[in-house]
């Protein structure tokens, strides 16, 4: 049962984890597929583009011939000038086309287009330049020659166009193979995230549910356990208290007014160090056990004493401490005499001054010291406030703690009743922590009333 | 003797029916020879065998062929005498071709049988006849 709560971290980071892997792996998955797809795409451009030289290069070859028959046929120099600018191009665009068939390895039809452009060189040197020389030759001997030509050339260009055609066929295959890939590897990974999501979400039910049934069980425990403010003669007792708002952070703070005859009353505040329903447990032993021995002891370090030995003895742990706050108030003279085992949200107002009461001993449960009391004679109108450290430790949404000096402050201008006073600091409290309480607090606050108001 | 003879003969049948079955034009056919090469004029070869060899050949094998064969302009009509179905093979091309031998009807060569590849000639139609 203690290592519940480590049991459930752990599994809640596995599977957060798990949740953060499989989305990891679904990311990766698709750029490696885009980087894949966009590689075979920028490759198929190529070849697309290959192809469409391929024709303009037919083309160029094409404007060669016909040039060559023009000027055959009318002497005139103008298809001499076309002939040369469609060869230049023809080389040129060869050349191109060959480049790319070179990047994409493709190494058949590089032979081919290596041999189309031989035998179009060929073409030149034995059919076009000695027409070009002598356009009287014999136009059937041309001719012959010249659909020899075209034939081989024509056919050439059919294998290459194929062999294009196919590599590109390939390509898109392949894009769609990888398409194929991503998608269903897509879906597996939603599946896989899927499942994991749920079964993070159903796990971090059970678990929310398991703490709201602590939460409940503690909070009906301090409900039961914490004291109602009791009427005090010639005093004004206010009281607050606020759970924390996160299900983890419910614990043990404590505080009670008890009248221990007809003008002595024991004040009380503690705070349990841990959280949960243990520490609420804890609040009850306390409570009741304070409220015995102030029974039979009237010092307020001689409360604390046996307490602290008592606490010792029963709890028999030694990472659980308390800090408290004792004294006994004497409703008619006003004096307070009191001891503090390492509590130091224990303030005095006095007028417009407000005063830290100070530590006369160190935490209960940690070690057999000895507790001092002091005393301190109050006048009406005095206020003595007691917290816990929900509210020193407060925090304002740049993570600043309140401190006892802010703390003295809001005590310092807050209202002149006991009641309004606890209220308006828990409402300090829940307003600079955003609505959000992260730690338990409890307010007491006592003031003293001169006789006349008291009657009043 | 005549068993065989007549077995022969059914064998010299059955081949003639299977290749020119296999053949796009038959015996008899007019046609019109039009070539789909960037030149569109045609060779037309005194034999079959040298139809094969050429388109079989290397460029400078072909070129020593030439004066085997006629070039025909691009529109000449024939007349289809026989057909062999995918007899001719080039390496750079994927399917067989038919040999078709054919008597020109039109033009300078008017009368002269000759040789021409299959995808050379195409049916005429009938305004040509």
């Amino acid at each position: 049962m203690k290592n519940e709560p480590l049991a459930n971290l752990t599994a809640t980071l596995l599977l957060t984890a798990f949740l953060v892997v499989t989305l990891g792996f679904a990311i990766e998955g698709t750029f490696e597929t885009r980087a894949q797809i966009a590689s075979t795409f920028a490759r198929q451009a190529q070849i697309q583009q290959a192809q469409l030289d391929l024709e303009e290069l037919l083309r160029l070859q094409i404007d060669e011939e016909n040039s060559l028959r023009g000027y055959v046929l009318t002497r005139d120099p103008f298809y001499v000038a076309q002939f040369r600018q469609a060869a230049a191009g023809y080389d040129a665009k060869e050349k191109t086309i060959q480049k790319i068939l070179s990047e994409e390895h493709l190494s058949d039809p590089g032979q081919l287009l290596g041999a189309y452009g031989y035998l179009q060189s060929k073409w030149r040197d034995e059919v076009a330049h000695p027409l070009l020389r002598n356009p009287r030759r014999p136009l059937v001997e041309f001719d012959k020659r010249n659909k020899l030509f075209s034939d081989y050339e024509t056919r050439t260009v059919a294998s290459i166009r194929e062999t294009l055609a196919g590599t590109d066929a390939g390509l898109a295959r392949s894009t769609q193979i990888q398409l194929d890939r991503s998608s269903y590897m897509r879906a597996f990974w939603v599946l896989v995230f899927g499942l994991l999501a749920i079964l993070f979400n159903a796990f971090r039910s059970r678990l929310n549910r398991e703490l709201e049934h602590e939460r409940t069980i503690t909070e009906i425990l301090q409900r039961a356990f914490r004291s109602e403010s009791v009427p005090l003669p010639h005093c004004e007792v206010g009281s607050a208290y606020l759970s924390a708002t996160s299900h983890l952070a419910v614990g043990g703070d404590v505080f009670d007014v008890f009248r221990l005859s007809a003008n002595r009353a024991l004040v009380l505040i503690a705070d349990v160090s841990g959280k949960g329903v243990d520490a609420a447990v804890l609040t009850a032993f306390i409570k009741f056990m304070i409220r015995a021995i102030a029974l039979r002891q009237s010092e307020p370090a001689a409360i604390l004493s046996e307490f602290n030995s008592a606490f010792s003895k029963a709890v028999g742990n030694p990472y659980l401490f308390v800090s408290m706050f004792v004294g006994v108030l004497d409703t008619t003279t006003f004096r307070l005499e009191y001891g503090s085992a390492g509590h130091d949200c224990a303030y005095l107002r006095r007028r417009a001054d407000v005063e830290q009461l100070a530590v006369t001993g160190p935490v209960l449960g940690v070690m057999e010291e000895p507790f001092y009391s002091k005393t301190i004679d109050l006048d009406p109108g005095d206020m003595l406030v007691l917290a816990t450290d929900g509210l020193t430790e407060v925090r304002n949404r740049d993570g600043k703690p309140l401190l006892g000096g802010g703390a003295m402050q809001l005590i310092a201008r807050g209202a002149a009743h006991a009641q309004q006073l606890a209220d308006e600091l828990a409402a300090q409290v829940r307003e600079r922590g955003g609505s959000r309480v992260h730690d338990d607090l409890a307010i007491l606050a006592i003031r003293m009333m001169d006789m006349e108001s008291a009657r009043a | 003797m005549r068993s065989f003879g007549i077995a022969l003969l059914l064998l010299w049948t059955t081949a003639t029916a299977i290749a020119l079955a296999d053949c796009k034009v038959h015996r008899g056919d007019h046609v019109v020879l039009y070539s789909t090469a960037d030149d569109p004029s045609v060779l037309i070869w005194d034999s079959r065998a040298r139809l094969r060899a050429y388109h079989a050949a290397s460029f400078d094998e072909a070129q020593a062929m030439l004066p085997h064969a006629i070039l025909v302009a691009p529109g000449t009509r024939a007349i289809v005498i026989s057909c062999v179905a995918g007899y001719i093979e080039s390496p750079l091309v994927a399917a067989p071709d038919d040999a078709i031998g054919i008597t020109i009807s039109s033009g300078p060569q008017r009368g002269v049988t000759r040789w021409a590849l299959g995808s050379d000639v195409r049916s005429a139609p009938p305004d040509h006849r």
